[in-house]
Parts: structure tokens; C-alpha cells; sequence
């Protein structure tokens, strides 16, 4: 044992140099799980420890509908009993505009009014050391966000208009408990307090206001009233969470993407283990004659495996710390980057005890399997190797075979272990396995394509590729790492390309760009006449489409028996609120599939037309009965036709339940408009001031920032898989600055007799630069051609978007993958050309 | 000490096989020094190797101390190795990642030898190096890297010392200074001491020598008592 121990060591101290690449493919993936992990597992730990903060309350109930008074009464003695307060606040989109501006710009915010006492836990926190307290909100205050500020050019002490209603802007929110991480924003944030909301008119008929009540509930007591009050609910549109359900799915949300990002590390490391693989192969066949001098002075095979083994862990061991060091370094960088993402919660990002220990263990895990199988050679080494040489070449043997499947079997559980789930982890790893085979394929096939390069009249280009193809050219190994990362990078590249060129084709110059919500029967005239004095010359005019909001209370069906909403409710989605509209006709986006749509006649009795995947998800057909709820009222309607909605064409508006006009045109309903904005910005702006001055409480979307905002989204998206791709390539890079230093010995040697021979540096330098330019390009090439098929695959499959291969992006990715290859290939062989070829010889 | 009988060697040479060692017996009795010599390919080294337990012999028994080593396994031929015999290299084979004095280490510790470093000093002066312990091969001399390899073969006190052409990489003088180093350990230890060399000068100080040419033991120039199995 000692042996082994001090071996190992002296080993390493000679060897950790030429080994340098080993570690460094270790800690680079080591690297990426520990901080991955980490950050994810900061975040999770703040807000699971801050679900009340989250929800700024123990529990909360929540209805998109004004709370009637029978069951406020409950709630209220339901609250009582268990010693509970509770205060009020509404929330909802509107818009707002400087007050004293006229012709100034409106923009879209999210209203929240509140009682005095909120919040309930958590802080506001104000801008210039404000306290915050209920006070500035009363006598029609408001609080902003500061982008607001900047968007309406107002200041505190201005005032802004808010549906009907002037405020006086009494402070700037710089947080606010309560606020969802990654929750989608249509707007900034306005505060103001629930008594002056009536004032605004924007609660009234039609609102899409969302009511809370805010619950303060004993610990003992809070388990029992939610399920009293899930009780009460059963039949009522409103529903009641704790913070502890808020904890439980932030857990569970946040641990899926803890192990689906961490298996993007795995990859890494997986590659990294790829190098170390090929680094150790060449190391043991460097080692031959010192393994056969120790056998000769008694050493047996089983006590020179253990040496290696252990110089392999030790620098797992060492590229595993490296890595936490990585990620300690890229920890700190991290609360600037991700600054302002979780408004209101202070996260402290530090490494995190069980990913330093997860990738300390999967640094060695991937250090000793991936050197395992190479380090079995030692035990083939002869001695008499000392006396001559002896031709080596050997078919795999029983341990051979058996340990390699060992090896497999040990990354497959190594990849169920990080994806956190048997399924996952068995397709993640098949799909590795297929990509590691569809490449080697590739690139043999590819090699094949070029030896008849070595025909060649140039001297230079027939030794590269002579080079390229001959046995144990670490080529291939080198072709799958590189490859894979330009794929990664190209792939991103390409489809981030398509889904934005897909969103330009979406918005025709002459297809609607901008929404109207909320207008009222009574505003339709005022808001027509806005629209007609913008509308441009030879655009269709504004379309004005009557919705209404309902719920399925009840289906009496021949497949699907529904008694009343809390049955519904056991249904999943078909219990969510449904925007509804009435029509004599289709749109041009929609077809008939099952029964017939209604003639243009008005008719009384109930006909609904539905959605097929709707019908097909819920088993509703033709002939079955469906009953809603339309503010408070119920009524049943007949199915009478399926329709196929074409959604990805849906910018007049798709709708699940269309109905047959003459019976919801008595119901109070608003209606929601689509038209094409003016081009210019300001006379977008001056169109939505006018809107709001004659319809306060109505809502103007710009398609234009939407599609701005998704965009940055896509940006970001593809900006974060680039930084993989990144780290991919780079360790791609890695595995080919190690096959090149691995190999160097035998190229010195082979450089030395050229140079005898009469080859100048620069001859040598061109084989070794077309040699390294045609790996980079033959990888490039793998990478672009899988790329292509991704896009493809993911455009026609699951975005179900027009797939345009990206012929530029594709080449000059092959470009500079080929370019950074050659690069990086000539310098790590810079000893190749500057050793003198007599010292060589004589060495040899 | 060295009892072959009836030892040789065939190899597969290009699909065909190739006896670079014939059927051959030989005695060397406890404290001889035999010389064995011969051209290039007569066999030599391979019948060094086939002493050493370097190499298994495709017909024959050799039998080492008394131990018969064509019976033994990989790992108990490197513990018969590591206890009875120390080899001398042409080309000397030090580790190249180890320094000198652990090279000369490196036998005891396999051996489990708490005394390794102590005595791996104190080869080191016995072979006249030892300020040179810490440098490591490729800082030393032929000479010198010699004589390390000569230590590293006393470390364990083996009764036998085999050498391939132990002076066969050095100058003359260096090569003077070997050989009377090897035939001083010899005389103080008692070691039986067999060398392969195709210097006359060398053999002619040998008790015994056997000259083999092309596999084949040459009986007129053979003074030991190798020879043909009848």
C-alpha cells in the first residue's frame, strides 16, 4: 500500500504537467454543476424560506370575480373561528397616462390596490429611503415603478390618470413582497389604495380585476381553515393556497430545473471524461517501458493498476476542487448579471454544501470510469518489453469486457442520478450514446471522404491527411467533441434565426399589430372614431369582436358527465375562465370538422360551436349539452359543430367556444378589438392617449412590444444555451489541445526526420496547419449537418414553424470552427516545430 | 544456483515460427560469474530474459534457488524477482519520473521494506554517487545512471545479478569502471553474477563463459557447463 501511496505521488509530480489538460477537462464541467446547482439551489433555499414573503401572507384567497356578499360572510366567520385577519386587495391591467400632459404617452401597468396592514410579511421598499406606510396611499396617492417614471416622463408629486380617477405620485416602489419571479409583466407596477379603486371606474362591469383576500392565520389553526375553505369553495369561483403549497411548488419547480440544467454540466464533464480517456491511453502507452522496468524489479500488475488509479483520482480529486474554484469565481459574477430578475428578495448566491459534494463525487466518478478501461493495458505490459520490442496488439479480454460494462453501466446511473429521474436519465443517456454513435459514424465516413486527399500533389496535403487518417489519430474523439459543440452553437444559432424570421412573417404589413381589451357597449362609438381618424389609407378597418368571460358549470354529454363545477374542477383546464365571443360565420383560420355550423339566423336556443382539441382532450362531442356560467348566469348550449382553429393564424382572435348569435347578445359584454396601428411611434402613442380619454378603463396591448419582448426572451434563451455551447466547444478544445500534446513525442520524432530530410518549419508548419484546418472543417461540417437536422426537426415538430435552412450562419460556423481548430492545433504543437532534430534523433 | 533444462524460445515471425532460442541446459553453481557472448541475435538476451522470469520459455524448466520459475504465475515470478534476482540494463531503464535514490527505493518499498530510503542511501555510497540522489535520469551521466541501475539491482540483496550488455551504452572508461563495480559487488556479496555482452574484454574475466550463435550453444568456445540436451 505504501508502494502504491508514494508511486501514485512521485507519479504525479512528474507527470501533472503533460496530465494538466485532464484536470482542467474535469474541473470545467466539475465547474458548471457545482454552479449551476448552487445558484439554483440559492434561489430555491431564499424562496422557499421566503413563501410567505412570496405571497406576503400565510394563505391567500383569490377570485377573478367580485366576492359575493354570502360568501364573504363565510369567509368572514370561517376567519373569525380560527382567529384569523385578513385585508383586501385587488389586482388588474389597465392604463395610465400623465394627467397633465395632454397628448402625452399611456401605458399599460399593473394596478394593485390594497388595504391598510399589507403587507402582511415582506417589505416594501421605496426609493430615497421612503418608508413605506398606507398613508401615502390614501387621498388618491399612488406608488410607481421607476421605469414608469421614465416611460411618461413624470416625476413624484405628478399626477397620472388611472381610468377615470387623477393620483398623486407619492413615492417610487423599488421592491415589493408578493411580486412572482418570472411571472410575465405586461406592465409596470402602480400601488394605490383599495378605498379610492371604486373611484376609477375600472371594477365595474366586464373588469378583469382579480380580488384577494389577504389571510393572517395562527399557525395551529391555518391546516384546518384551508380545508374548510376549500370546502365552501366547491362551488364558487375563488380559490384559497397557503404559503406552504407556494413552498412545495417553488421546491418542486425548482428541483426540476436544478436536474434537467445539471445534466447540460454532465454533458460537459461527460465530454471532459472523454479526454481523459484518450489522455490516459496515450499516457499508458508513454509509460510502457517504466511500467515494464517496475515489473521487472518485482512490481505485480494488480499493485501498478492501483498506482495509476490512484494518480487518476488524485487528479479527479485536483480538476474536481479546480472546478468549485471555477464556479466559486463565476458565483461571484452572478449577483450583477442577475441583478433586478427577483425584485424584492435579497438572494445571497454562495456555493452550496451538496454541490460541492455532488461535484467532487462526479468529478472522480467521471475521472476513474472514463480512465478505467485504458489503464487496463497496464496489466498487458511485459517485461521482457526491456530486452526488445514486441509487436502489442491484442484482442479485448473477459476483464476488459466486463469492466467496460461496468463502465457503462456506471455513467448511465451516473445520468439517472443527475437527472433526478430513472426515465430522464435513461433517454438523456440514450441519447448520448446516439449522438456519440451517429458522429463516430460521421466522422468516419467523412475521414473516408478525404483520403483521396492523399493523392495529392502537394507534399503539405498529403501528410495532413495522411495524418488524419492513420490508427490511433485521436481524430475522432476530437471530430464528437468539437462537433458536438459547434452543434450546440450552430443549432441555437440557427433556430433562434428561424423562430424570429417566423415572427417577422407573422407580423404582414397588413396584419393586425395592436389589441384593444375592455371596451365597453356604450364606448364602441368613441373608440371607432379614434380609430378611423388613425387608421392608414388602404388598411382594413378595426375589428370589434363581442367577448364575454364564462365557465363550464356542468356537461351532460354521451362520453363526459359533469354534475356541477367541482366536478368540473376534477377536469383540470376545462374549470379555467373562457374568453367566449358569438358569430354567424367562421374566420378564415377556422374549418369544420364534425357536425354543421349555424346559418346567419339569430337564434335563442343555445348553439355552441368548440374547439377540437378541446373536444378531443375533454371527450365533448357533437350533440352534447354544455353548461356556463356568464356572470352568474346559467344557461346551457348545445354542441353543434367542431372546429379546427388554425392558432398560429390566429391574430383575428381564436376562441374555444364560439356561439351562435341571438342569445348572448342580452348578457352585458364587452368587446376586445384587432387592427393595424399606425407605423409612426408617436402616432401609435397619441392613438392610445386618445383611446384612454375615451374609454378609461380599456387596455391597448402593442403587438410591437410583445414581439419585442419576445424577442429579448428568445435573446436571452438563446444567449444562455450559447454559454453552454460555449463551454462545450471550449472543452472540445481541450480534449484537441490534449490529443495534440499527447501525440507530440511521436510527432517531434517524425518533424526531426522530416527535418533531416530536408523539410523547412514553415513545410511542417502548413501540414500541421491543413491538417488542423481540415479536422476543424470535417467537425464543423458534423456540427453544421446536425444543427440543420435539429432545426428542422424542432421547426416542423414542435413549433410547427416553416423551416428555412440557414445556408450562410451554417457556413460560416463550419468557418470558424475550421479556423479555431487550425488555430489552436499549430500553437499546441509549437514544440513540434522548434525542437532541433539531432537532439531528437539521439534521444530516440 | 541456475539449473536450465532443456530451455527454448520460439516466436511468431510474420505468421511463421522462429526458434531464436534451441533446446539447451546449463548449470551455474552459487557465486559464478558466467559470461554469456555471441553475436547480434545469437539469443542472448532472450535467454537473460528467460533467467529473469522476464519471458516464459516455450519448452524446458528453469529453476532459480531452488525455485522452479517456469511454474510460476505473472505476479509470483515479480515477487521471486523483487527477492532473488536484480537486472542490469543496457540501457539502464531507470524511471524517468522518479530520482535517483527513489529508483533505487522503488524494489524495497514493493518488497514492504520500512528501511527503503536508509538503505537506498547507502547503495548510493556503495556505488560512489552519493551527493547525485536527488536528480533524476536524465540529469546524470551514462556512467552514472549505470551505477544507479547497479543499486537499484543490490537493493534487495538478490543472490543473483543478471546484466544485458552492462557496459554496452558506455565509453570505455565508464564501461572499466562498471564492469569493476559489478565484480566488486560479486566478491563482497557472493552473488552469482551472469552478464550478456559481446565484448571479449568482459568475458575474459568471467569464471565461466557460453557462447551461443544463432540460438545454439557453440560447445568448443563454451568453458561453462551449458550444452546441447543429448
Amino acid at each position: 500500500m505504501r508502494f502504491v501511496l508514494y508511486m501514485a505521488a512521485r507519479e504525479l509530480r512528474a507527470s501533472w504537467r503533460r496530465l494538466l489538460v485532464f484536470f482542467v477537462c474535469i474541473a470545467v464541467g466539475v465547474g458548471a454543476i457545482v454552479a449551476i446547482r448552487s445558484v439554483i439551489q440559492s434561489v430555491r433555499h431564499t424562496f422557499a424560506g421566503e413563501a410567505r414573503t412570496l405571497i406576503s401572507a400565510d394563505a391567500i384567497i383569490s377570485s377573478t370575480r367580485p366576492i359575493g356578499e354570502k360568501l364573504a360572510a363565510t369567509i368572514d366567520d370561517r376567519l373569525k373561528t380560527a382567529g384569523a385577519e385578513s385585508i383586501r386587495s385587488v389586482e388588474l391591467a389597465t392604463m395610465a397616462r400623465a394627467a397633465d400632459k395632454p397628448g402625452g404617452r399611456a401605458r399599460m401597468v399593473e394596478l394593485r390596490a390594497v388595504e391598510d396592514g399589507f403587507p402582511y410579511y415582506g417589505v416594501m421598499k421605496l426609493a430615497n429611503g421612503v418608508r413605506y406606510e398606507h398613508g401615502l396611499l390614501r387621498g388618491f396617492g399612488v406608488l410607481v415603478r421607476p421605469e414608469l417614471l421614465a416611460q411618461l416622463a413624470v416625476a413624484v408629486g405628478d399626477a397620472l390618470t388611472i381610468g377615470s380617477q387623477r393620483f398623486t405620485i407619492r413615492g417610487v416602489i423599488e421592491s415589493e413582497p408578493g411580486r412572482r419571479l418570472g411571472a410575465f409583466s405586461i406592465g409596470p407596477r402602480v400601488f394605490v389604495d383599495l378605498a379610492d379603486l371604486p373611484k376609477t371606474g375600472l371594477t365595474g362591469f366586464g373588469s378583469r380585476a382579480m380580488t384577494q383576500r389577504l389571510l393572517r392565520v395562527p399557525d395551529a389553526a391555518l391546516d384546518g381553515l384551508i380545508v374548510q375553505l376549500r370546502k365552501d369553495f366547491a362551488n364558487e369561483f375563488a380559490r384559497v393556497r397557503s404559503y406552504q403549497a407556494t413552498e412545495d411548488d417553488i421546491g418542486e419547480d425548482f428541483a426540476r430545473a436544478e436536474d434537467y440544467l445539471s445534466l447540460v454540466g454532465l454533458v460537459i464533464v461527460i465530454l471532459g471524461g472523454i479526454g481523459v480517456s484518450s489522455v490516459t491511453r496515450v499516457f499508458v502507452q508513454q509509460k510502457m517501458k517504466s511500467i515494464a522496468v517496475l515489473k521487472c524489479v518485482g512490481a505485480r500488475s494488480s499493485q501498478l493498476l492501483a498506482v495509476y488509479v490512484a494518480q487518476v483520482a488524485m487528479l479527479g480529486l485536483a480538476g474536481s476542487l479546480l472546478g468549485i474554484g471555477l464556479a466559486r469565481l463565476a458565483m461571484r459574477a452572478i449577483p450583477s448579471v442577475l441583478a433586478g430578475t427577483t425584485p424584492g428578495v435579497d438572494i445571497t448566491y454562495a456555493l452550496t454544501a451538496p454541490a460541492v459534494t455532488q461535484g467532487l463525487g462526479i468529478g472522480l466518478l467521471v475521472s476513474l470510469l472514463f480512465s478505467l478501461v485504458p489503464l487496463l493495458e497496464v496489466r498487458h505490459v511485459k517485461p521482457s518489453l526491456l530486452l526488445r520490442d514486441e509487436a502489442r496488439s491484442r484482442k479485448p479480454d473477459l476483464t476488459q469486457v466486463l469492466v467496460t460494462l461496468f463502465v457503462v453501466a456506471g455513467l448511465v446511473a451516473l445520468t439517472v442520478w443527475q437527472a433526478g429521474s430513472l426515465r430522464v436519465g435513461l433517454i438523456v443517456a440514450a441519447g448520448f450514446a446516439g449522438t456519440a454513435l451517429v458522429l463516430h459514424v460521421a466522422g468516419s465516413l467523412l475521414i473516408r471522404a478525404v483520403v483521396p486527399l492523399a493523392r495529392s500533389k502537394s507534399f503539405a496535403m498529403r501528410h495532413a491527411v495522411l495524418h488524419l487518417s492513420r490508427p490511433g489519430s485521436q481524430m475522432r474523439i476530437v471530430l464528437l467533441a468539437v462537433g458536438l459543440g459547434s452543434f450546440f452553437i450552430i443549432g441555437v444559432r440557427s433556430l433562434q434565426q428561424n423562430l424570429i424570421a417566423e415572427f417577422r412573417v407573422n407580423v404582414t404589413p397588413d396584419s393586425p399589430d395592436m389589441f384593444l381589451l375592455d371596451i365597453q357597449s356604450d364606448q364602441v362609438e368613441g373608440v371607432r372614431s379614434v380609430l378611423a381618424r388613425y387608421q392608414a389609407a388602404g388598411a382594413a378597418p378595426a375589428r370589434l369582436l363581442p367577448v364575454l368571460r364564462a365557465r363550464v358549470v356542468g356537461v351532460e354529454g354521451r362520453e363526459l358527465q359533469l354534475e356541477n363545477f367541482e366536478d368540473v374542477r376534477g377536469r383540470g383546464s376545462l374549470a379555467r375562465e373562457y374568453t367566449v365571443t358569438y358569430r354567424p360565420a367562421l374566420e378564415p383560420n377556422e374549418k369544420i370538422v364534425a357536425g354543421a355550423l349555424w346559418d346567419a339566423t339569430p337564434s335563442e336556443a343555445g348553439e355552441v360551436s368548440i374547439e377540437q382539441g378541446l373536444s378531443e382532450r375533454f371527450r365533448i362531442g357533437v350533440g352534447d349539452t354544455i353548461r356556463f356560467d356568464v356572470l352568474g348566469r346559467t344557461f346551457a348550449a348545445k354542441v353543434t359543430s367542431v372546429r379546427f382553429v388554425e392558432w398560429a393564424d390566429s391574430r383575428a382572435g381564436g376562441f374555444m367556444f364560439v356561439f351562435r348569435p341571438g342569445l348572448l347578445e342580452k348578457a352585458p359584454h364587452g368587446l376586445i378589438g384587432f387592427l393595424r396601428g399606425p407605423a409612426d411611434g408617436d402616432a401609435r402613442a397619441r392613438m392610445q392617449t386618445e383611446l384612454v380619454a375615451v374609454a378609461p378603463n380599456l387596455s391597448v396591448i402593442d403587438g410591437r412590444e410583445i414581439l419585442n419582448a419576445i424577442k429579448s426572451v428568445v435573446d436571452n434563451v438563446t444567449l444562455a444555451v450559447t454559454v453552454v455551447g460555449t463551454l462545450v466547444l471550449f472543452s472540445g478544445l481541450l480534449i484537441l489541445i490534449g490529443a495534440v500534446a499527447m501525440t507530440k513525442f511521436r510527432r517531434v520524432y517524425e518533424a526531426a526526420i522530416f527535418k533531416t530530410l530536408g523539410a523547412t518549419r514553415q513545410l511542417i508548419a502548413t501540414v500541421l496547419f491543413l491538417e488542423y484546418g481540415l479536422l476543424g472543417l470535417l467537425a464543423g461540417t458534423i456540427g453544421a449537418g446536425g444543427a440543420i437536422a435539429l432545426t428542422w426537426g424542432i421547426s416542423r415538430y414542435a413549433l410547427e414553424i416553416p423551416f428555412h435552412p440557414l445556408v450562410r450562419l451554417s457556413a460560416v460556423g463550419v468557418a470558424i470552427t475550421s479556423a479555431l481548430v487550425a488555430v489552436i492545433g499549430v500553437l499546441s504543437s509549437w514544440e513540434v516545430l522548434q525542437h532541433k532534430p539531432l537532439a531528437t534523433l539521439r534521444a530516440e | 544456483m541456475i539449473e536450465l533444462r532443456g530451455v527454448s524460445k520460439t516466436v511468431s515471425s510474420g505468421g511463421q515460427p522462429l526458434t531464436i532460442l534451441h533446446p539447451l541446459d546449463l548449470h551455474v553453481p552459487n557465486g559464478q560469474c558466467l559470461a554469456i557472448i555471441g553475436p547480434s541475435g545469437s539469443g542472448k538476451s532472450t535467454l537473460l530474459g528467460l533467467i529473469a522470469g522476464l519471458d516464459s520459455p516455450s519448452t524446458g524448466q528453469i529453476t532459480i534457488a531452488g525455485h522452479d520459475i517456469t511454474a510460476l504465475g505473472e505476479d509470483a515470478l515479480a515477487q521471486l524477482r523483487g527477492e532473488k534476482v536484480g537486472f542490469v540494463f543496457q540501457f539502464f531503464h531507470l524511471v524517468p519520473s522518479l530520482t535517483a535514490l527513489e529508483n533505487i527505493q522503488v524494489p524495497m518499498e514493493i518488497a514492504g521494506r520500512r528501511d527503503a530510503k536508509l538503505r537506498a542511501q547507502a547503495l548510493l555510497d556503495e556505488v560512489g554517487l552519493h551527493d547525485r540522489g536527488h536528480h533524476y535520469p536524465a540529469q546524470l551521466s551514462g556512467g552514472e545512471q549505470q551505477r544507479i541501475a547497479i543499486a537499484r539491482a543490490l537493493a534487495n540483496d538478490p543472490p543473483l545479478i543478471l546484466a544485458d550488455e552492462p557496459t554496452g551504452n558506455l565509453d570505455s572508461s565508464n564501461g572499466r569502471h562498471i564492469l569493476e563495480l559489478l565484480l566488486q559487488v560479486k566478491r563482497a556479496r557472493g552473488v552469482t553474477l551472469v552478464m550478456v555482452t559481446h565484448d571479449p574484454s568482459v568475458a575474459a574475466i568471467a569464471d565461466a563463459q557460453l557462447v551461443l550463435r544463432d540460438g545454439r550453444p557453440v560447445a568448443a568456445e563454451t568453458t561453462a557447463t551449458g550444452s546441447r540436451p543429448a
